[in-house]
């Protein structure tokens, strides 16, 4: 063991490598001859090329197995996600924090909504379809020319008073804001059960209703916009939307205030997903 | 500190021109100045001359008095200057220190770093103020835990052996017979001082280093000391300016077989020549056992190759973009999920194993790493005395009737026996059994006669069992001649002799009996028995007797002859008054019946074990205290020196040249004594080594023996020592590894040791060899193994940085395959059987057969790791496009997937997700990868059951425990998957089933694909498979 033990000093070391690098008496570079490393090389690249191939044809042939339409699977999308716009974070989820003072305190919260409202104008959904029926819009066939499905109408318009139309502010500048609820959209998904499913908003302490106004009227996602049919079907279609114009929100104070979707088939109780079946947020408006 | 510093610090010079000298040099370097101090009083009072001194002088050194000994006040006095008499125990590592040690070598070093570089990625993310997870402080959790367990459970492992160790230790306080104030006492022998007074008699231990005052035939055991068997005389007179040779001093700790004897003590405790040398002992540093180098070595590599795959990705993160904190995150992501936190359990658990497996074949392992040392040695320098032999003298050869016998030396009398039909051996009998005074203690009538506890010395001993084997009922039979008259033996008439009553009450003669040294024997003698017959001695028997004794001197045997009178009736009729001192009766003109030879034999399973070793390239040195001749025969006998092979002297005798005519390459053996050794240069004894490659020492003392270990060393060889004496300690200490005797063996030499035969059966070495070896190739094996599943953990996260993927697999899963579903896997492979005859093979060369090779390193994370990942990978995307997410949306989803305020992500069909779901998803995909990595795993521990061998060759059900614990590893997963509350705790998702098929086809890629690699090295040794993919 003794050789083995023996500190090198430095140069030894560097010498040692050197050889290493470059070996001239067996004409070794880094260990091996160049023809060698020629042979481990190819060696390399076959065995790369033939695993490659190999994983290439697995994901092409999962491909292949995949419905372009709808996914095999939806495991995780038992019940449909709720989002707030306007959507701004602060340290502990949704905030909407301004003084009435001040129009750049609430601008920000003015163009966010714009900007989400202008898919909704009536330019954009031009070749949707009015839907007016009060039940579930099955489509079991496709059309032509791009093989897909109506998508049903919904414009800014149906918001009335928060739609920006009227008030461009949406009520932000007179203490009453509006946000816009959104529930995500999942394939072939039925929610409420043959009744339409309803927001619902209300103080995250007290649980006592929040004074608002609902738009469309009562606050419910129109049954005729689900199914939804994927994005490959419906390539222009909608989420349906629920705005509600808080009324009473009491000055310089905190309210912590949740809008849950009623209705069948959608919980909202998950304990690790705050964002399931219902949106919770946080408003404070100064004067 | 450099070996070659190491080495000089302990070169030994022995000035005086006596082999035993005890004057020792000890050069210091490097060392404080207090150490070096203290080892020049130890060198100043090696310097013994009390033997020289007459006894008045020794009266006036030590303030004694010959017959008085010490008054009590000045023992008192002088025991409170020197302390108690008796050895210190070696300064014991203190056991915080022990488990310090446990927790700081190279791999617990490298997940030491690993861990705190977790805590600084947690701390930087917390400080950016991300504290949604907390993964880096659970895998810096982890990390210690792992690292502090497996340090628990290798202290326990060695509190365990030292235990074993410890119950070796005999508690009962020594008694000694000390003369102090002019009366006797019985006092603990640790009360002694020097001066005392003290008395000795057969069956005691000496208490302290005696000078002998008066002596009647006492006689003691050195064995331990100097490896001599032969029991030595102790008298008043200085014989030997060496203390060691002279008979006037007794050691410590060496036995008192017969005899009495007074003496003034001149040493105590740790200043005794044994105490001496143990304290030597703990002066040499232990080695570093090579697979602790091993295990460097590697530590080395795998830390290398961590740092620069870090470092490669460090450098693409930045270039792609990411904030220098997030890339500083990265790297140490990275270098951490390169740390294989599972091996050290492994390695651990399977050192342990086999230290069990060699415990059950009663080998003690104290070091769990000297497990594997045995498997690497390349040379056992082995003692010759009670390890080799079994350190008692037996009567191996006869000679009467012109001719020579030999007699059964087997320990349990299995061999074969001699031709007892001859009236002269009834004769021969007759003499060895009544002249003969040494006599079985009572009560061992059920005990095998070898076995028996003798009063007597050594040789009387030996031939009193040997009579007792052959004639039967000894005590009886000597009771039937009753006993007249004897003359004991003593050193000036160098005879013993008796005079016995015929038990034929008819025939009222004498019969004189006598044995002694045989030249002085014949001298008294005039005829000779040949077939019953007495003949005259004459010239010609005279040179036949001449020849047998050369031929048994020359075999190392130690000899006596044996002659008998029938004395006249007439002159000395019954009742005849035989007088002891004036010898009325004729003491020549007798009839030589024979010559006993006698020598302490080998142990019955030392041949073939020496025989095995060679096999298995192994060679074998013997190094012994003892004489050169008994040495050279034990070792041809042995096989240490082989038959045919010739020493130097042999063939200078054989070819009538002189010895320095002879070219040394012809001999292959060869016997150096210590007188030789010390004019010797280390090169000089290097290029002995080097030349002979059948080697003996004999006469050595024991910083000889720790100086041919070193030589040893040097030459690259990896040392095993075995020894039972305190003389063999330092040995044991500086050998890579050191063998101890359970039984024979001192404490001294278990202290030294890391390893203990408890059965002291030499062939116990083979089996650690072995089992060794064994273990090597296992751990290579487990090792490969391990380290192949570090890539497929590896690149999730290098996709992860690069195309920037949702992450496929975390950190706590990781951790999950490392430290629980894949342990017992990789522990199993200890279980596997050798592929070939590995005790056919030569040592491994520790310089060009590393544990983990190059080949192996490259072979695991290049070729089987990859395969590993496509099929974790081929998994993922599964997963994810059976989900919603086409592959290549995923690329480049990092960024939103992982924006936890973006609550309507779309995936492929346009579905909206929260960042919620999007987790849960994320853990599918991290259990889906699991399973990936799980099922190959399998595949991969098929594999490694063998490195040459198709796995069909190895039997593939063969190794149960193996099969057990893919099974447990796959309930494991399952359990993992599917139990209830998974998800949130440890991130497992239950997944579907067809997830858990479809790395099968990698499995079986891997396994076909290592099957055709197994095949091209075996069809082509030597060729490019061979070299390239071979490990």
């Amino acid at each position: 063991m003794a050789t083995l033990n023996e500190k090198k000093t430095c140069s030894q070391r560097m010498e040692n490598f050197q050889r290493f690098v470059w070996n001239p008496d067996t004409g070794q570079l880094m260990g091996r001859t160049l023809i060698n490393w020629v042979w481990i090389s190819l060696y390399y690249v076959a065995f790369y090329v033939v695993v490659t191939g190999l994983f290439a044809l697995s994901i092409y042939s999962l491909m292949k197995t995949l419905n372009p339409y709808t996914p095999d699977y939806q495991d995780r999308l038992k019940s449909p996600g709720v989002t707030l716009r306007p959507d701004k974070y602060g340290e502990k989820g949704l905030e909407i924090y301004y003084s009435l003072s001040s129009n750049n305190s609430w601008n920000g919260f003015v163009t966010t909504l714009e900007n989400f409202l202008a898919a909704y104008n009536e330019s954009v959904q031009r070749d949707n379809k009015n839907c007016i029926g009060e039940d579930y819009f099955f489509q079991n066939s496709f059309h032509p020319p791009n093989h897909t499905k109506c998508s049903c109408k919904f414009t800014r318009e149906m918001l009335e008073n928060c739609s920006g139309l009227t008030d461009p502010t949406f009520g932000y500048s007179e203490g009453k804001p509006c946000v816009i609820i959104k529930m995500n959209r999942i394939i072939n998904f039925l929610p409420g059960n043959g009744t339409a499913p309803k927001v619902n908003c209300t103080t995250l302490e007290e649980n006592r209703l929040v004074d608002a106004h609902y738009y469309p009227a009562n606050g419910t996602f129109s049954l005729h916009y689900f199914p939804y049919y994927g994005c490959k079907a419906q390539p222009t279609y909608v989420n349906p939307l629920v705005a509600v114009k808080l009324l009473n929100i009491s000055l310089n104070k905190e309210v912590a205030i949740v809008c849950k979707v009623v209705g069948a088939r959608i919980t909202s109780g998950n304990p690790h997903d705050p964002y399931e079946g219902k949106v919770e947020f946080k408003i404070r408006i100064k004067n | 500190m450099g070996k070659a510093d190491k080495y000089d610090m302990y070169s030994v010079e022995m000035e005086k021109p006596s082999g035993g000298d005890m004057e020792v040099k000890i050069k210091k370097k490097k060392k404080g100045e207090q150490k070096k101090e203290k080892l020049e009083n130890m060198k100043k009072e090696m310097d013994v001359n009390d033997h020289q001194l007459s006894i008045e002088e020794l009266e006036m050194k030590y303030r004694t008095n010959t017959t008085k000994g010490l008054t009590s006040a000045v023992a008192e006095e002088i025991l409170l200057r020197d302390g108690p008499n008796e050895l210190k125990p070696p300064k014991g590592t203190p056991e915080y220190v022990k488990f310090a040690r446990q927790l700081a070598g190279g791999l617990q070093c490298l997940m030491w770093v690993a861990a705190a570089i977790c805590l600084i990625a947690f701390g930087i993310q917390c400080g950016q103020g991300d504290l949604t997870s907390a993964d880096n402080l659970y895998l810096a959790i982890a990390l210690i835990a792992v690292v502090v367990v497996t340090g628990c459970f290798g202290y326990y492992q060695e509190f365990k052996s030292t235990n074993i160790i410890a119950s070796f230790k005999n508690l009962v306080p020594q008694q000694a017979t000390v003369i102090r104030d002019g009366d006797k006492f019985q006092i603990n022998a640790n009360q002694l001082v020097v001066g005392d007074l003290v008395e000795i008699k057969g069956g005691d231990r000496v208490p302290a280093d005696v000078r002998i005052i008066t002596g009647q035939g006492c006689k003691v055991d050195n064995s331990s000391l100097t490896g001599e068997s032969e029991p030595q005389t102790r008298a008043p007179e200085c014989t030997h300016e060496s203390p060691l040779e002279t008979r006037n001093i007794a050691f410590f700790s060496t036995m008192c077989l017969e005899g009495t004897a007074t003496g003034i003590i001149i040493n105590t405790g740790d200043r005794t020549i044994i105490g001496r040398i143990a304290s030597l002992a703990s002066g040499v540093e232990n080695e570093k056992t090579p697979i602790a180098i091993e295990i460097e070595h590697f530590v080395d590599i795998i830390a290398g190759l961590a740092i620069f795959f870090g470092a490669t990705f460090f450098v693409v993160a930045m270039v792609i973009g990411y904030p220098f904190l997030k890339a500083m995150v990265f790297f140490m992501a990275i270098v951490v999920a390169y740390v294989p936190e599972g091996l050290l359990a492994t390695v651990t658990v399977c050192l342990s194993l086999t230290a069990k497996r060699l415990a059950r074949k009663n080998c003690v392992v104290k070091n769990l790493e000297a497990v594997e040392t045995l498997g690497s040695t390349s040379v056992i320098c082995s003692d010759k005395t009670g390890t080799l032999t079994q350190n008692r003298m037996t009567v191996s050869h006869l000679w009467f009737d012109n001719q020579i016998h030999t007699a059964d030396t087997t320990e349990d009398q299995s061999g074969q026996s001699f031709d007892q039909s001859s009236e002269t051996w009834r004769a021969l009998c007759k003499v060895v059994s009544l002249c003969n005074r040494a006599s079985f203690k009572s009560g061992q009538d059920n005990v095998p006669v070898p076995k028996r506890i003798v009063i007597g010395d050594a040789s009387e001993t030996a031939l009193l069992k040997f009579s007792e084997i052959t004639l039967g009922n000894v005590m009886e039979y000597r009771e039937r001649f009753k006993k007249a008259c004897e003359i004991p033996f003593n050193s000036t008439n160098k005879f013993q002799l008796s005079i016995h009553e015929l038990d034929d009450p008819r025939d009222q003669r004498h019969l004189l009996v006598m044995k002694g040294a045989p030249e002085r024997i014949l001298e008294r003698c005039s005829t000779i028995m040949i077939k019953g017959q007495e003949l005259p001695l004459d010239e010609q028997w005279k040179e036949a007797f001449q020849t047998a004794y050369m031929d048994l001197g020359g075999l190392g045997e130690r000899v006596l002859g044996f002659c008998h009178l029938y004395l006249p009736q007439s002159e000395y009729p019954r009742g005849y008054n035989f007088d002891s001192d004036e010898m009325n009766f004729p003491t020549s003109g007798l009839c030589f019946a024979g010559l006993i030879s006698m020598i302490d034999p080998p142990r019955a399973t030392v041949p073939d074990a020496v025989m095995k070793c060679r096999t298995a390239g192994i060679r074998v040195i013997m190094v012994t205290g003892d004489h050169p001749i008994t040495a050279k025969a034990i070792a041809a006998s042995v096989g240490i020196i082989s038959e045919g092979s010739e020493t130097v002297e042999d063939i200078a005798t054989r070819l009538r040249i002189p010895v320095e005519q002879v070219n040394k390459r012809d001999a292959r053996a060869c016997v150096v004594n210590g007188g030789q050794l010390k004019d010797m240069e280390t090169e000089e004894l290097v290029e002995i080594l080097k030349m002979h490659p059948e080697m003996v020492f004999a006469r050595t003392s024991p910083q000889q023996k720790l100086i041919i270990v070193e030589s040893c060393q040097k030459l690259g060889a990896i040392v095993a020592v075995t020894g039972d004496g305190v003389n063999d300690s330092p040995a044991l200490k500086k050998a890579d590894i050191g063998v101890a005797m359970g039984i024979a063996g001192s404490d001294a030499a278990k202290n030294a040791a890391d390893m203990i035969l408890l059965d002291d059966n030499f062939a116990s070495i083979v089996t650690g060899v072995e089992q060794g070896r064994l273990i090597f190739d296992n751990l290579k094996k487990s090792i490969a193994y391990t380290l192949t599943k570090n890539i497929p953990e590896l690149t999730p996260y290098l996709i992860y940085i690069t195309v920037s993927v949702p992450l496929p697999l975390g950190c706590i899963t990781i951790l999950f395959i490392e430290l629980c579903t894949d342990i017992f896997p990789s522990v199993s492979l200890a279980y596997e059987k050798a592929e070939s005859d590995i005790m056919h093979l030569k040592p491994r060369n520790p310089r060009r057969d590393r544990l983990v090779n190059e080949a192996l390193a490259v072979y695991s994370y290049f070729q089987i790791g990859a395969i590993q990942s496509f099929a974790g990978f081929t998994d993922y995307f599964t997963a994810m496009a059976q989900e919603g997410w086409y592959p290549l949306k995923c690329v480049g989803l990092r960024a939103d997937w992982e924006n936890d305020h973006l609550q309507d992500l779309q995936d492929s069909y346009g579905q909206e997700w929260t960042f919620g779901q999007r987790l849960y998803q994320e853990y599918t995909c991290y259990t889906v990868f699991f399973i990936s990595i799980e099922m190959c795993q399998i595949a991969d521990v098929l594999i490694r059951k063998t490195r040459r061998l198709s796995v069909f060759q190895q039997g593939f059900f063969r190794n149960k425990v193996l099969v057990i614990a893919i099974v447990f590893q796959l309930c494991l997963g399952c359990f993992l998957c599917y139990c209830p509350g998974m998800p949130n705790i440890f991130n497992f998702m239950p997944i579907r089933f067809q997830w858990w098929l479809v790395p099968l086809p990698y499995g079986l890629l891997i396994f076909v694909y290592d099957e055709i690699r197994k095949l091209g090295v075996r069809r082509h040794p030597g060729g490019w498979w061979d070299k390239e993919l071979y490990y």
